[in-house]
């Protein structure tokens, strides 16, 4: 959440340079591209979190540095390799990765792309919560606040919407943990389904790593309703972040496009104004929406590392804290490089639909 | 006559006179809460009763998780510490914070947009792909990343503090760079330039005025935003664990990961202040961003003009949501 | 689609009945009864399992899986922290650098395979061949070679003689006996592997595994050990990574029994409840401030070194820190003071710092540190550097080193300049005598005094901090290798003696063992003792 900075470059000041450089690309040319670009943001990405993480201590001395004599230490690392030259280190690493192997953890040693698949799995299963938790809130209200502009509920709703991108998520999950688990006892506290259940679903058959579908299929109804009450509380704490993002998004197209011209005119040939929203405002207005609904996987993939640590939910968010505080070099890499993928990959989907969508992305 | 229209004409204050209704309302809020932020950073000694990392008082050890009492207004941390104290304290942290990581954020960005933008090539491909990379990248773990590099050594009073600011300049450098870079390639190619050059004059000591001239436009904008970030990102390395010990300074994040054991068992008042005060802060700040954002916008200002192009600085307001604008802007 | 889930739902009631039954009655009286008097338990735990093959791992969390379900020849019987000889038949010296085993007859594993003296030579030449940079094959140090003279006799032949350390070695991390059927001689086998193979002998089996979320144990009928049958039929046991949790779950019932390590607050108020027990017991974990030699006020390497000046300001420390008051505030009474090196519960410990220093009641007394400053020469206030590690010990060290901070500058008698240092760049730092003064803990490798002497005191050990005492390394040395148990613990009295007099470390902490369990559950003080090895068997849901 909070953290998921990405910011304020207005592009209407940047456009006009790049139109200069790039003069009349087709659309193949500039989704090629697009495409090619995935490749060196990825691999500063890797690179970057390579050194960086080298240069914070190896997970040997993270591990036995309480214990043992300098000496044995220093033995055990260069039996590890750690002693090697970082280059050397480096390229091995490349290496690897480009053979497809991410190598293996060093603090529970597991193949790195198992983690990935069984860790993925759970983000991705509170990345959907949440998102479905951001669109169900934010949208309406969006578009209330947009119909009802200037008016009181325009002013809570806008309030309302900072509030919720003013409330840092951990901070948001233990006031419902507090509220929800603590006090009124309604919901679990942590975790993505009691033990029990766990025990369930490793005995069943369908073992996806999403647990709403894992419980589907033990076609155990009660185990399905314990896995969605368990998401509750964190989708509520990372959906709101988000679902305040959506409302301010949609208020603001909304305005925009009931401001426009066709409206104007539809208004003018007497549209009733309930008409004009759904048809003329409604439609345009998404166009943006839909485009930022892709971007929000950064800020969620940043708002999951926090949410998952609140609430215990063991996606890549938390595992990647667990990793850094074991100085796990090779996992938090592997962790990193998905990540990296998963927000280049995003981007690069955006820009194609924003390219097809509107002819003139292509030129700026 | 005149010093009164460059009075009424600096940013924040033009806004405010050109505000109305809502939008009034709201800036005004947004710039009480920020000015509350300042004033009790700056007279915290003042107001709390306690020192942010004093234990005893004159009659012993204060006691850990004391609910709060005459004593101690907003009761005591499982530390020992008094609530109120570091809740007040932890708005110098805030500040120093900010203040340290905008500067060092606007320095670095602004040099490096001007120079990548001016000198174009090969120089400028490389750092648009990098400031591309580190942008699209969460955050969060940047900074991590950064925080255990930066205070790896010793952490000393001030260091930990600069660790925190440092690694939340990293996050916020590309922001700037892409501005300014952008600004500088635009005005490169004006005629004035051009004119310039012919004539003689230095052409990078026109670009400077100029770019920054453009660019002091939006940074208010930028600036209270990357503010708000600033305080959400020490938070959150804070609830990590990344962050400022209790000894150095008081720092809300910390005190509210310390309280995540004390929620389980109700005790609410550890974790309540310091997540408020978090709150308050962004807030405020949020709302004189957002209000400024407003403004700027012809269309959210007046119902007269449309476009339908996102308005690019709403979107920046939000975490996440300015990559739309990063990813068609910085396309070389 | 929302139909057919309800179909699905319908069909499935009986099961899903029978299931929920189990799962709601395990925090009551109900032990979940039914066939082959298999009752069953739930226990939660925040540790953390590295891999569960024996040759890779030295820790806490991956040693209380071995715990339960690998067998050792040499072990420590519920309530004991001395070793009885667990699958042998007997163990001892047949001549001063031999130790021979003589195993029990018809061993097997639970997959079926014989456990022989061969399966015994394989698992500790694995450990040597291995020799992996996490594992425990350093506890091995004094195993020369081993091997089997029949199937059930095993010679292990030791590089020095008498060595009276080796059989409490046997049951440490380095002892866990593997099935050399599944296990690779060279590499580490994957744990799944491992749970594959059902290479397991000791009182538990695994049956499910998911590694630090979700391990399910079943009696192994086969094991004839130490430990007896275990209680219960079958135990899970959940990983959790944050404590609060855990604690949220033993209040509300969803599980039976909650075993290290959750916060203090925690623990004070389920104190409270009358749903839950706590339950304590000696714990092996200590902490210790340690001063180095060279740098500390006045120590060799410093400008006004002074040996006479130096113990003065270590002693003024020992005299002015309140243990009491530090156990309560910090971690209300998880831990508990701690007067000497070899922590209480443990054969041989006693408090020499408790009439040496302070009040001699184990209180702190700050015109005693005055007049030992004075007397000594050495002006007030002393300028200390004291560092501490906040990420390695537990969130809490934050809040122990200001109390610590606060109640040496309390006095006036010191002014402390406190510091912290992520734990890598600490780890480097120390050794390089970076610290003047720092904190440090410990974890037994295994429950005899020497393993809180030998490391630390003898000239060097992993402390580094120079301190070196001829007599104090001449009676460690001795009592390694002294057969004659009382005269082994008069030694290991003397030198806990004189090594509080020099004080070269203060300890002020002993982490205690703390188990919360349902009420209804029974034997948790049986198996909470100072061998700190946790057994599921020990307890039974009644």
């Amino acid at each position: 959440m909070t953290t998921a900075t990405q910011d304020p470059a207005p592009p209407a000041e940047d456009a006009p340079a790049g139109r200069r450089r790039r003069r009349g690309g087709g659309l193949g040319s500039y989704l090629l591209v697009r495409a090619l670009l995935i490749i060196p943001t990825v691999f500063i990405l890797v690179t970057t979190v390579f050194f960086l993480m080298r240069t914070t201590g190896d997970p040997i001395t993270a591990a036995l540095g309480g214990r043992l004599p300098a000496d044995q230490l220093a033995e055990r690392i260069r039996e590890a390799g750690y002693d090697r030259p970082l280059l050397v280190q480096y390229l091995d690493y490349l290496g690897g990765l480009l053979r497809g192997d991410f190598g293996t953890t060093l603090s529970d040693r597991r193949p790195v792309t198992d983690v990935l698949v069984t860790y993925g799995a759970a983000t991705l299963e509170l990345t959907v919560y949440s998102m479905a938790v951001a669109l169900l809130v934010g949208i309406p209200l969006g578009m209330v606040a947009a119909r009802l502009r200037d008016r009181f509920p325009d002013a809570a709703l806008r309030f309302f919407a900072i509030f919720c991108y003013a409330t840092p998520v951990f901070f948001a999950g233990l006031l419902l943990k507090l509220v929800f688990s603590v006090w009124l006892g309604w919901l679990p506290v942590a975790g993505r389904v009691s033990t029990r259940g766990e025990l369930q679903l490793t005995r069943g058959d369908t073992h996806t790593g999403i647990y709403l579908i894992d419980a589907i299929s033990t076609g155990d109804g009660e185990l399905v309703g314990e896995v969605l009450r368990y998401a509750v509380l964190p989708s509520l704490a990372l959906g709101l972040l988000t679902a305040g993002v959506f409302l301010r998004l949609v208020r603001t197209n909304m305005i925009g496009t009931l401001g426009s011209g066709y409206v104007e005119a539809a208004r003018s040939r007497g549209v009733a104004e309930s008409r004009l929203v759904r048809k003329h405002a409604y439609r345009p207005a998404l166009v943006p929406i839909i485009t930022v609904i892709g971007l929000q996987i950064a800020l969620v993939l940043s708002g999951a590392v926090l949410t998952e640590t609140t609430f215990e939910w063991r996606g890549l968010g938390f595992q990647l804290g667990q990793y850094l505080q074991a100085r796990d070099f090779v996992a938090v890499q592997g962790i990193v490089a998905l990540l990296a993928v998963i927000v280049a990959l995003t981007n690069f989907v955006v820009d194609v639909v924003a390219a097809l969508i509107d002819p003139r992305v292509r030129y700026s | 006559m005149s010093r009164r229209r460059t009075w009424r004409s600096l940013p924040v204050v033009h806004q405010l006179r050109q505000s109305v209704g809502l939008q009034r309302g709201m800036l005004v809020t947004g710039l009480v809460l920020t000015g509350l932020l300042v004033l009790t950073a700056l007279l915290a000694p003042l107001l709390a009763p306690y020192g942010f990392s004093q234990l005893r008082g004159p009659d012993g050890t204060f006691g850990a998780q004391q609910a709060p009492s005459a004593d101690h207004l907003l009761g005591t941390t499982v530390g020992g510490y008094d609530v109120l104290s570091r809740v007040l304290y932890g708005t110098r942290t805030a500040l120093f914070v900010i203040v340290v990581a905008i500067v060092l954020s606007i320095v670095a960005g602004v040099l490096l947009g001007l120079v990548s933008g001016y000198l174009g090539g090969w120089l400028d491909r490389v750092l648009v792909v990098v400031a591309d990379a580190v942008y699209a990248f969460p955050s969060l773990l940047l900074a991590i990343v950064a925080a255990i590099v930066i205070s790896g050594g010793q952490s000393s009073l001030v260091g930990g503090v600069l660790a925190a600011a440092v690694s939340i300049t990293v996050v916020f450098v590309p922001q700037y760079f892409r501005v300014v870079r952008a600004e500088t390639v635009r005005i490169k190619n004006e005629a004035f330039v051009e004119s310039a050059r012919v004539v003689g004059t230095s052409t990078w000591r026109i670009m400077t005025r100029h770019v920054l001239r453009n660019a002091t436009r939006s940074l208010p904008l930028i600036v209270t935003l990357n503010a708000s970030e600033a305080i959400l990102t020490l938070a959150g390395l804070g609830f990590l664990g990344f962050g400022i010990q209790p000894t150095a300074a008081a720092e809300w994040g910390y005190d509210l990961n310390r309280s995540i054991a004390d929620v389980t068992s109700g005790i609410w008042w550890t974790s309540i202040f310091p997540g408020a005060a978090i709150v308050l802060t962004v807030l405020g700040l949020t709302l004189v961003g957002e209000s400024l954002n407003d403004l700027a916008d012809p269309r959210l200002r007046s119902r007269r003009r449309a476009a339908d192009a996102p308005p690019p600085a709403d979107v920046a307001v939000t975490p996440g949501g300015g990559l739309a604008a990063g990813t068609d802007g910085s396309t070389p | 689609m929302q139909r057919r889930t309800t179909r699905v739902l319908a069909a499935s009631a009986a099961s899903l009945t029978a299931l929920s039954l189990a799962a709601c009655g395990s925090g009551d009286d109900n032990g979940g009864g039914g066939s082959g008097g298999g009752d069953s338990l739930l226990i939660g735990t925040s540790d953390k399992i590295t891999t569960i093959d024996p040759a890779g791992s030295y820790d806490n969390g991956s040693f209380a899986v071995m715990n339960q379900v690998y067998p050792f020849l040499m072990n420590t019987p519920l309530g004991s922290p001395d070793v009885e000889p667990d699958i042998a038949e007997s163990a001892e010296f047949t001549s001063p650098t031999e130790y021979t085993v003589t195993l029990k007859d018809g061993l097997t594993f639970a997959n079926g395979n014989e456990l022989t003296s061969s399966d015994v030579v394989f698992t500790f030449q694995r450990q040597l061949a291995i020799n992996d940079p996490n594992g425990p094959a350093s506890l091995l140090y004094n195993l020369d070679s081993v091997e089997a003279t029949d199937d059930t006799t095993v010679v292990f032949t030791l590089k020095t003689e008498n060595d009276q350390l080796f059989p409490q070695i046997l049951s440490s991390p380095a002892g866990p006996i593997v099935d050399e059927d599944v296990f690779s001689a060279d590499a580490l086998t994957p744990d799944d592997e491992i749970v594959a193979g059902e290479a397991f002998a000791g009182p538990y089996s695994i049956t499910d595994y998911t590694i630090n979320s979700l391990v399910s144990y079943t009696a192994n009928p086969d094991y004839q050990g130490l430990l007896g049958a275990p209680k219960t039929e079958n135990v899970d046991v959940k990983y959790y990574t944050d404590a609060s949790n855990l604690k949220l779950d033993i209040e509300q019932g969803n599980i039976d029994v909650a075993f290290r390590s959750l916060s203090a607050t925690d623990i004070d108020d389920l104190r409270g409840n009358d749903d839950v027990e706590v339950v304590d017991g000696p714990g092996g974990e200590i902490r210790y401030i340690v001063f180095n030699f060279n740098t500390q006020p006045f120590g060799a390497t410093t400008a006004e070194a002074d040996p006479a000046k130096a113990l003065a300001v270590r002693q003024a420390v020992a005299d002015l820190i309140d243990r009491e008051e530090i156990a309560d505030q910090v971690y209300k009474g998880t831990y508990t003071p701690l007067y000497s090196y070899v922590p209480d519960g443990l054969t041989g410990a006693t408090t020499p710092l408790e009439s040496l220093y302070g009040d001699g009641e184990g209180g702190p007394d700050a015109d005693k540190a005055a007049q030992t400053l004075s007397a000594a020469g050495v002006q007030t206030p002393v300028q200390l550097s004291l560092q501490y590690s906040n990420d390695h010990y537990g969130p809490s060290s934050g809040d122990e080193y200001a109390l610590i901070k606060d109640q040496l500058e309390a006095t006036g008698l010191f002014t402390v300049d406190l510091q912290t240092t992520e734990w890598t760049q600490y780890t480097e730092d120390r050794v390089a005598d970076v610290y003047p003064a720092y904190q440090l803990g410990w974890f037994p490798d295994y429950s005899d005094a020497d393993n809180y002497l030998t490391p630390f005191f003898l000239d060097g050990g992993f402390l580094g901090n120079h301190y070196s005492n001829a007599q104090v390394d001449q009676m460690i040395t001795q009592q390694a290798s002294t057969p004659d148990e009382a005269a082994r613990q008069e030694l290991i009295e003397q030198i806990q003696q004189t090594v509080a007099e020099d004080l070269s470390t203060v300890p002020y902490l002993q982490g205690s063992q703390v188990a919360v369990v349902r009420s209804g559950v029974t034997g948790v003080s049986d198996t909470l003792d100072a061998s700190f090895k946790f057994r599921y068997g020990a307890l039974s849901a009644s």
